[in-house]
C-alpha cells in the first residue's frame, strides 16, 4: 500500500547524564532557558506524602496574571520598560493563542519580544523579521524578535519609536496575555500594577494537586545506565511508565491480554506507595529551580528510594521551547524535559519535542 | 568509558540524542453517540475500533495490534497506544467511523502525541477564568 | 499557516440542527465556517436566492475551541452544472461570500478551470469521477487561484461513497500535485464532522503529504476566502484592490474596509 501511510512526524529525545555537581553540568541552564511551563510533575518511589519542606517550595510557586485584549505597545511603555522588562525575569506569553493558526507573542526574561505572526500580520506590521522555519510552499508565518534591550531601543532612538508606531498605529497588535514576574522590586510592583490598572486583569496561583498510588510496579534505575542496557530500562520505556502513572494507565497486563498490552518496564520492583504531585499555571523557571534544589535535598536523610523524578511540560503554543529556539506545533507541540535525581547527586536528563522543534541544546 | 560495576564514582557526561526512536504513539480519544444513554465496555470500544480498522484497510491491512491503555466507561474517553506505522491508518479508522450498532457516532481525538507524558500536560487545556 | 476553516457546511431549513452542526465546528476548533446552498441548474427553473442572513443565525455566535474569539459565518453557493449555458453568474452571486461550481461533465470542468469566475470546483464523492482530470484544465485552475475541494462527509457515511472519495481525491492529487485543493465536511448533522488535525492526516489517504493535507484545512481555505472577497469586490480593478483584501482576515477589524466593516463587526461580536 502506500508508504506514506506508515510513516509519521518527526520526534527527537536527548538524553544526557551527569552529576549536579560537575563543574560543567548545565542543568542550571536548561532549566533556566525553559521559559514558558505549563505543568510540573514529581514523582517519589516510596514516599506517602510531599514533605513539608517540599510543601513549601511549592506552595511558594509565584503566582501570576490574566490580562485581557493587552496591546503589544504596552511592553514599551517607558517606565514599564525600565523598571519591570529590563530587570529581566518578566515572563509573557499571549493565552488562548494557537502558534500554528494565530498571532502570537512572548516576551522573554531576555527582554527579547517575539513576535509569530502571520503573513498579513507581518506585511502590515513594517518590523523586520524571518520566515518561520515551519513554513510550508509559501511562507505564512513570520517571526520577528525585538531585542529591547539593545541600544537602538533606547526610548529616545529613532528604532523605538518606529517600533512603537508600527505596533501601535499600523497593527495594533493586542491579545489576552499570562504574565507572571519572579524578582519583586518596589518600583517594579508598582510599573505593573499601573499596567494592570489599565485592563482587565485576574491574578492567579499555580494549581496544586497530590495523590498516593498503592502497590506500583516501578522500574529500577541505575544512574550509569542511562541507555538501559542491562540495569536500567531504556529512556523511552522509562518516559512511558513515567506517563502512564500520570495518566492513570495500569500496567497489570499480559502479552495475550486483549484490551491493553501495556506492562512496566524490566528491571522492575513493586513499591507499596509512591507519591505522585502536579502543579499547573504558569511555572516560572525561578521556581522549577527552587523545587530542582529541593529535591535534590531529598535524598540528605536515608530514603527507600534510589532515584526520583521532575517531570516539566512547556507551553504547547509558545513561540520558543529553549532559549530563543523556534517552537512549532504540527500535530502536537511537545516540549517537555525530565531529570531523574539519584541519591549520589547523579541524574539524567531527558528533553523531548515534536516535530517543529530545533534540537532540544 | 567508565565501567558500569563501579557503583559509587559519580557519573560521567554523557549524551545521547534519539530521533524518531519512539516505537509508538498515543492518542487520546472519546467517543460520541448520538443517544447519550448507550453505554459500551472497553472491549466493546475495542471491538468497534478493529472493525473501522478491517472496514477501511482489510485483514491485512489491518492487522496490526494496538492498546487501549486507559478507558472510562462513563465519559467513554480513552488512550490509544499504536506502533508509530499503525498511527495514520489508526487514525484515519477512527475518523472514518460512523455508526456504532446503527447509531450515528463519531470519534474525537484530543491529543496525539509520540510521548505518553505529554498527554497529560496539554497546555491548550488550560482554562483561566477572569470572574 | 492560517486558522482551520470548514468551507461546507449543508444548509438546511432545520435552523436548529444548523445551529448545533455550526457550535459543534466551533467546538473542534474551526473559525471559519461556510454554509453551503446546492442549486442544481440542470433542472428546469431552479432560481438562485438570496442566502439567509448568518446575523439571524445566532445571539451570540460560539466560541472557537482554545480561543477568546467567535466563529465566523460565512455564505457559500455552489451551482451543480453540466452545460455552460446553466453557468450564468448574475447579481445573485454576489450575495455569497463563497461561490463553486459542481461539474457533472468534462466540458464543463475545463470550462470551470479555465474561465468561470467562481472559488471553488467540487470533486464528485458520491460516485466515480465521470471524466478525467486533465493536466491543462488543472493547471489552467491552479493558475487563476481557484481551488479543488473534497468532501468527506460521504465516505462517512457509507463504504461505498468512501471508495469513490478516496479514489477520485487520488486521481486529483496525481494531477495537482496536492497544490489548490481543500477539504471539507459537506456536513449535515454535528457528528458527520471531524477536527481539523483528524482531517489533516486523512489527507494522506487522498495522497497529501502531512502538510499539504493541513493546508487543505488552513492555507488554502484563506486563500479560497481571499478570492471570494476579490470576486466580489471585483469592479473592473481587481489588481489595485487585491493588496487590500489579506486585511479582511486579520484580527484587528479596524483596517477592514468601510464597506464590510459594518458585517464583519456584527458578525464577530
Amino acid at each position: 500500500m502506500y508508504p506514506e501511510l506508515a510513516k509519521c512526524p518527526r520526534s527527537l529525545l536527548v538524553c544526557e547524564k551527569s552529576n549536579f555537581e560537575h563543574e560543567k553540568s548545565r542543568h542550571d541552564t536548561h532549566v533556566s532557558k525553559h521559559y514558558f511551563n505549563h505543568k510540573v510533575s514529581v514523582v517519589i518511589p516510596e514516599c506517602g506524602a510531599l514533605s513539608s519542606r517540599l510543601a513549601t517550595v511549592i506552595n511558594n510557586f509565584s503566582k501570576y496574571f490574566l490580562v485581557k485584549n493587552l496591546p503589544v505597545y504596552e511592553f514599551l511603555d517607558k517606565d514599564f520598560l525600565k523598571n519591570v522588562v529590563w530587570n529581566g525575569a518578566l515572563y509573557a506569553l499571549s493565552y488562548k493563542t494557537s502558534i500554528d493558526q494565530d498571532n502570537t507573542i512572548a516576551l522573554l526574561p531576555s527582554s527579547q519580544l517575539i513576535l509569530s505572526v502571520d503573513k498579513d500580520t507581518y506585511e502590515q506590521l513594517g518590523l523586520e523579521g524571518k520566515p518561520s522555519q515551519y513554513n510550508h510552499r509559501q511562507p505564512m508565518r513570520y517571526v520577528v524578535t525585538i531585542d529591547l534591550t539593545d541600544k537602538s531601543m533606547d526610548p529616545e532612538g529613532k528604532r523605538y519609536q518606529r517600533v512603537l508606531s508600527c505596533l501601535k498605529e499600523r497593527v495594533p497588535l493586542k491579545s489576552d496575555f499570562l504574565l507572571g514576574r519572579h524578582n519583586s522590586g518596589a518600583n517594579g510592583d508598582r510599573a505593573l500594577q499601573s499596567l494592570l490598572s489599565r485592563y482587565q486583569w485576574k491574578e492567579h496561583r499555580p494549581v496544586v494537586s497530590s495523590h498516593t498510588l498503592k502497590d506500583l510496579p516501578c522500574p529500577s534505575l541505575h544512574a550509569l545506565d542511562l541507555r538501559g542496557d542491562q540495569r536500567s530500562c531504556d529512556p523511552h520505556s522509562f518516559l512511558e511508565w513515567l506517563g502512564a502513572v500520570s495518566a492513570g494507565v495500569s500496567c497489570d497486563n499480559t502479552a495475550a491480554s486483549f484490551l491493553s498490552t501495556y506492562i512496566c518496564p524490566e528491571p522492575q520492583t513493586l513499591v507499596s506507595q509512591a507519591l505522585h504531585c502536579t502543579v499547573s499555571g504558569l511555572l516560572l523557571p525561578e521556581d522549577i529551580y527552587s523545587l530542582l534544589q529541593e529535591l535534590r535535598r531529598y535524598f540528605d536523610e536515608p530514603k527507600f528510594t534510589s532515584w526520583l523524578s521532575l517531570t516539566v511540560h512547556g507551553f504547547m503554543d509558545s513561540p520558543v521551547s529553549w532559549g530563543d529556539a523556534e517552537h512549532g506545533f504540527h500535530k502536537g507541540g511537545e516540549n517537555f524535559y525530565n531529570l531523574v535525581l539519584f541519591k549520589n547527586q547523579d541524574y539524567w536528563l531527558h528533553m523531548g519535542t515534536g516535530s517543529h522543534d530545533r534540537c532540544p541544546p | 568509558m567508565r565501567r558500569a560495576d563501579i557503583k559509587d564514582e559519580p557519573a560521567t557526561y554523557e549524551r545521547l540524542v534519539y530521533k524518531n526512536t519512539s516505537v509508538y504513539h498515543y492518542m487520546r480519544i472519546s467517543l460520541v453517540l448520538e443517544n447519550e444513554n448507550t453505554r459500551l465496555s472497553a472491549a466493546q470500544l475495542k471491538q468497534l475500533i478493529v472493525s473501522g480498522l478491517r472496514d477501511l484497510y482489510g485483514e491485512v491491512g489491518s492487522a496490526f495490534p494496538f492498546d487501549l491503555l486507559k478507558f472510562d466507561a462513563r465519559a467513554l474517553t480513552g488512550v490509544l497506544r499504536v506502533y508509530n506505522s499503525g498511527l495514520v491508518k489508526l487514525w484515519s479508522a477512527l475518523t472514518l467511523l460512523g455508526s456504532y450498532q446503527n447509531e450515528r457516532c463519531s470519534f474525537r481525538v484530543t491529543q496525539v502525541s509520540p510521548f505518553l507524558l505529554t498527554l497529560s500536560g496539554n497546555s491548550r487545556e488550560l482554562e483561566l477564568e477572569l470572574d | 499557516m492560517a486558522v482551520f476553516m470548514d468551507l461546507n457546511i449543508t444548509y438546511t431549513t432545520d435552523k436548529k440542527r444548523l445551529r448545533s452542526v455550526i457550535e459543534t465546528a466551533a467546538h473542534l476548533g474551526y473559525s471559519t465556517v461556510a454554509i453551503n446552498y446546492v442549486v442544481d441548474l440542470q433542472q428546469k427553473k431552479q432560481e438562485i436566492g438570496k442566502p439567509k442572513c448568518v446575523l439571524e443565525l445566532f445571539d451570540t455566535f460560539p466560541i472557537v475551541q482554545g480561543k477568546s474569539r467567535p466563529i465566523k459565518v460565512l455564505n457559500r453557493l455552489t451551482v451543480v452544472a453540466s452545460d455552460p449555458s446553466h453557468f450564468r453568474p448574475n447579481a445573485e452571486y454576489k450575495a455569497y461570500d463563497l461561490v463553486a461550481v459542481y461539474p457533472k461533465t468534462e466540458k464543463l470542468f475545463h470550462a470551470a478551470c479555465m474561465t468561470f469566475d467562481v472559488d471553488i470546483i467540487c470533486v464528485a464523492v458520491t460516485e466515480k469521477q465521470p471524466f478525467f482530470f486533465k493536466r491543462s484544465p488543472v493547471n489552467g485552475a491552479i493558475e487563476r487561484g481557484v481551488f479543488f475541494e473534497i468532501s468527506y462527509t460521504p465516505a462517512i457515511r457509507d463504504s461505498t461513497m468512501r471508495r469513490y472519495t478516496i479514489a477520485n481525491a487520488i486521481s486529483l492529487t496525481e494531477t495537482c500535485k496536492g497544490k489548490n485543493l481543500i477539504v471539507t465536511s459537506g456536513a449535515e448533522r454535528p457528528l458527520e464532522l471531524r477536527g481539523p488535525y483528524d482531517i489533516a492526516n486523512l489527507g494522506l489517504l487522498f495522497g497529501l503529504s502531512e502538510e499539504d493535507g493541513k493546508a487543505a484545512i488552513s492555507t488554502n481555505c484563506r486563500a479560497v476566502h481571499l478570492h471570494g472577497e476579490t470576486r466580489k469586490t471585483a469592479l473592473g480593478i481587481v489588481h489595485t484592490m487585491k493588496k487590500d483584501q489579506p486585511l479582511t482576515e486579520r484580527q484587528e477589524e479596524e483596517h477592514v474596509p468601510a464597506s464590510k466593516r459594518a458585517k464583519l463587526e456584527t458578525v464577530d461580536s
